[in-house]
């Protein structure tokens, strides 16, 4: 297992290097003046300078490349140009949020997207798998922003059910101030027991978090059904058939786990791809999420904040499958040898 | 427990310990704030109860600098309601009014200014503001040389007669009256309270900070400084939230809802149903920005006066204001309707007869050799974009063959100020409510071009642009000729420039909302000390 650990590492580390090459050569292949970006539309040539000097622009790009890495291994990710703050901080403050809104995202789209599965393999070319199939076809291919509108619309907008947009109530800002520990709003309320806030969240996360687990759900559904079909018609579930045991009774207790190897690395695969699909969702629903920074920050032409959002969602990917492949080794054994 | 297992459950919570304590660490969200908003209530409690919040619609991030001296962003609809000038601009009567000035003179051609102050209005910081607290904010502002600071470049010298009498001395003549007004860089402050993280404010305004939530949805409240010289009202509002909606619909639903009572912006299939929705009232009135299509004079084809006669002809002017929806009105002249120097009468037509005509005697034509023109604009600007679709659909028809280019604004500059191409497409608006900004900028001959981005160089209309400043100081009727005449040069003539059409604003208020006027001079903001909550 250290071996395995330590392979795994180091494999990660070598993806997060790749990915800061890239995103410095991206930053300075932009065409453009970064610092125009930053000193305004009009501003004069000496400003332009003037900034140029601040961050180094007219170093040779070996030596701002070094400058770089030696900054973000420091903690130091820049400054942005459109928030004129670091980019770190701005990152601190956006990306809680959107962990927020994709964590209960994915906990909808295992507690749902796992049993559906295991009921459409269950009764495989009968009428609920065609079920499960066609609505997780349907969606893992509706468009996410159109779902966004349209749920907003009917569900908020002319029902009134839930809230149209935003995190919680900010007038509970006032009223039940709420203290800050992970700075990811539900669970600090829930540590803190912030009942207002807590109540004011969940309402707010209802609607962005189902359209945000539409895919997830989907796919999970998808997976969990071709991979309980296939242990399904292994050996061991032919001597488990022979032994008397019911249908549901082996998917369940003998064919589940297995199965579910694969169905981890795809939740993992799936958290850092609905970190990115749910930013379009941020934007409908008022969001505070990383989907709202990286959306100003592309406006702008903020390269130092697109590199930030770029570099943490890289990290983010290699980190969920880094934690996917120890989880294998727990649910597969079989995993760690290979 | 086996090894494997120990150490996932070691690191999960080793994880989540770190991050918690890592993290915030028991600050409390909106600390130092007081009451925030009422925004995400149902139907209009954040405009009911008259201790109500005004809750403004902005797309973007409400602030990204406190600074008021370099502040050059959309924090200006923050920033003037928490600053004051010397002076406000009227775009009714096109000239400036008492602020913290209540009346002021100009002497020696417009080189002396003498601004009287108004008496007992103090800071938030408690500080009185006088003649020589104006003098340190003003004198701060040029030293910092960030954002709009050049907009005083022609002081030379800021004299404290009294505490009532600031006294300014100029190198050139210029309007300090209109300069003074400005949205960016013109704030009178207390020096010594200058808060650049944004707890507290330095300003003389009707409202301070309340709270300020970087990146969160209600990024700002103010709330009404109990000792502005203006004093309140009870049918005033009190509060002010910033509820950041960068997606029109959201916007309109929240509006519909009654969340929230301004929309900056809405689009005009929006803006339309809005006009017919009971609780929502709807302003329309055109800003101080415009589209200019400028030619390359300097070099290429367009170096030719009548190809740039003749792509002035081909533009179809009224087809774009149309497919604008009303976003957009149709240009009279440089200048925008609300400063001194518009002219009536200068709205451009589609003549494509002229422009083939034009082009045949350049050597041009459908009969005859191919034109290709190089053309810039900005990337994601659809209203640009419709201007180069039915250009080029307009040029196909005379055989000229238009390479359009969208470009990020740094690229596009970057390439434009090496003369990169034949037409440059961008817009302009002034810093303070002066035409010069356009003619000193835009088409004053400079040897690095910065925005002449026509290139045009000619001696007599750099003569007439630098006997402008001390015109409008001294004799308005006479600068208001003048303009008109560098108009008639620069579009005539010269065929410098095409101005297709000036921006439109479209908002959208709740019906309750009394008291709203749209002012150009200040892009997008609300003085919610003027407005008034209807019973």
């Amino acid at each position: 297992m250290p071996r395995y650990l330590a392979r795994r590492l180091g494999q990660a580390l070598l993806v997060v290097a790749g990915v800061v090459m890239l995103t410095f050569s991206v930053m300075r292949l932009v065409p453009g003046d970064p610092a125009v970006a930053y000193a305004g539309p009009k501003a004069t040539p000496d400003e332009l300078a003037a900034v140029r000097e601040r961050f180094g622009l007219d170093d040779p790009l070996p030596l701002q490349f070094v400058n770089y890495v030696r900054d973000l291994l420091t903690g130091d990710w820049g400054i942005s140009l459109h928030t004129r703050r670091p980019v770190r901080d701005d990152l601190y403050q956006a990306f809680p949020a959107s962990l927020e809104l994709v964590g209960a995202a994915l906990v909808i789209a295992i507690v749902v997207g796992i049993p559906i599965g295991v009921l459409a393999a269950r009764y495989k070319t009968k009428f609920p798998d065609f079920g499960v199939r066609f609505t997780s076809m349907l969606a893992v291919s509706m468009p996410v922003f159109w779902l966004a509108l349209t749920l907003q619309l009917v569900f908020a907008g002319n029902l009134g059910w839930v809230p149209i947009a935003g995190e919680y109530d900010s007038s509970l800002d006032t009223t039940s101030p709420l203290t800050l520990w992970t700075n990811i709003t539900i669970v600090d309320a829930l540590i803190t027991g912030n009942w207002p806030i807590f109540t004011s969240t969940l309402e707010h996360l209802v609607l962005p978090a189902l359209v945000v687990a539409a895919y997830p759900t989907g796919v999970i559904a998808q997976m969990t059904r071709a991979a309980l079909i296939e242990e399904s018609g292994q050996d061991h579930a032919r001597l488990e058939r022979a032994l008397g045991f019911g249908e549901t009774s082996i998917l369940t207790r003998f064919a589940l786990r297995p199965a579910l190897s694969p169905v981890l690395s795809l939740i993992a695969l799936v958290f850092a791809y609905s970190i990115v699909n749910g930013f379009l969702v941020e934007a409908v629903f008022n969001w505070p999420g990383l989907g709202r920074y990286a959306a100003e920050s592309i406006k702008s032409l903020d390269t130092p904040a697109i590199a930030g959002v770029t570099l943490l969602i890289a990290l983010v990917y290699t980190l969920a499958n880094l934690v996917v492949d120890l989880l294998q080794g727990v649910v597969d054994p079989r995993a760690r040898a290979r | 427990m086996r090894w494997h297992k120990r150490l996932l459950v070691a690191g999960v919570t080793g994880a989540l310990a770190l991050t918690a304590s890592a993290c915030a660490g028991g600050q409390v969200r909106g600390a130092g704030g007081t009451p925030a908003p009422q925004a995400s209530t149902s139907t209009s409690q954040a405009a009911q109860a008259n201790d109500s919040t005004f809750v403004y619609v902005p797309n973007l991030d409400v602030v990204t600098d406190w600074d008021p001296a370099t502040s050059y962003s959309n924090e200006i609809v923050a920033l003037s309601n928490i600053y004051e000038g010397l002076t406000r601009y009227n775009s009714q009567t096109k000239k400036a009014e008492p602020r913290l000035a209540t009346e002021w003179t100009a002497a020696d051609g417009g080189k002396e200014w003498t601004f009287k102050l108004r008496q007992g209005v103090k800071f938030h910081s408690g500080a009185t503001m006088d003649a020589e607290a104006a003098k340190k904010a003003i004198e701060r502002t040029i030293e910092k040389k960030g954002g709009a600071a050049y907009i005083w470049d022609a002081v030379d010298k800021i004299e404290a007669v009294d505490a009532a009498t600031l006294k300014f001395t100029l190198k050139y003549a210029a309007p300090l009256d209109l300069i003074a007004s400005s949205g960016y860089a013109a704030y009178i402050y207390d020096v010594d309270a200058v808060d650049p993280d944004g707890k507290k404010t330095a300003g003389t305004g009707p409202y301070t900070i309340d709270s300020w939530q970087k990146g969160k949805e209600t990024e700002l409240t103010l709330k009404a400084f109990d000792g502005y010289w203006g004093g309140w009202k009870p049918e005033q509002y009190k509060k002010v939230a910033f509820r950041v909606t960068p997606e029109i619909t959201t916007a309109w639903q929240l509006l519909q809802k009654g969340e929230v009572n301004f929309v900056q912006r809405l689009n005009p299939q929006l803006f339309e149903q809005a006009g017919m929705t009971g609780n929502v009232q709807t302003s329309r009135s055109p800003s101080f920005q415009n589209l200019l299509v400028l030619f390359n004079t300097a070099s290429g084809p367009a170096k030719d006066v009548r190809v740039r006669q003749a792509l002035q002809a081909a533009i179809d002017y009224d087809g774009l204001v149309a497919a604008l929806k009303g976003s957009a009105q149709k240009a009279s002249g440089l200048v925008p309707q609300g400063l001194l120097g518009h002219v009536n009468g200068m709205e451009p037509k589609q003549d494509l007869a002229k422009a083939q005509q034009l082009l045949a005697e350049a050597g041009y034509g459908p009969d005859l050799p191919e034109l290709k023109l190089s053309l810039t604009y900005a990337q994601g600007d659809e209203d640009q974009k419709l201007l180069v679709t039915l250009l080029s659909s307009a040029l196909n028809k005379l055989n000229v063959t238009l390479q359009a280019k969208p470009m990020t604004w740094n690229a596009q500059w970057d390439l434009g100020k090496k003369q990169g191409q034949d037409i440059f497409v961008m817009y302009w608006y002034p810093d303070y409510p002066d035409a010069y900004s356009w003619f000193l900028n835009v088409f004053k001959s400079a040897e690095k071009p910065q925005f002449n981005l026509s290139y045009l160089k000619n001696a007599d209309i750099d003569a007439q642009i630098d006997s402008l400043p001390q015109l409008t100081a001294t004799d308005q009727l006479k600068a208001d000729t003048a303009y008109q005449e560098l108009q008639k040069k620069i579009i005539e003539e010269q065929a410098a420039v095409a101005v297709p059409y000036v921006q439109t604003y479209q908002r959208a208020l709740t019906a309750d909302v009394e008291g709203y006027v749209d002012n150009p001079a200040y892009p997008n903001v609300v003085f919610f000390y003027d407005l008034k909550r209807a019973t």
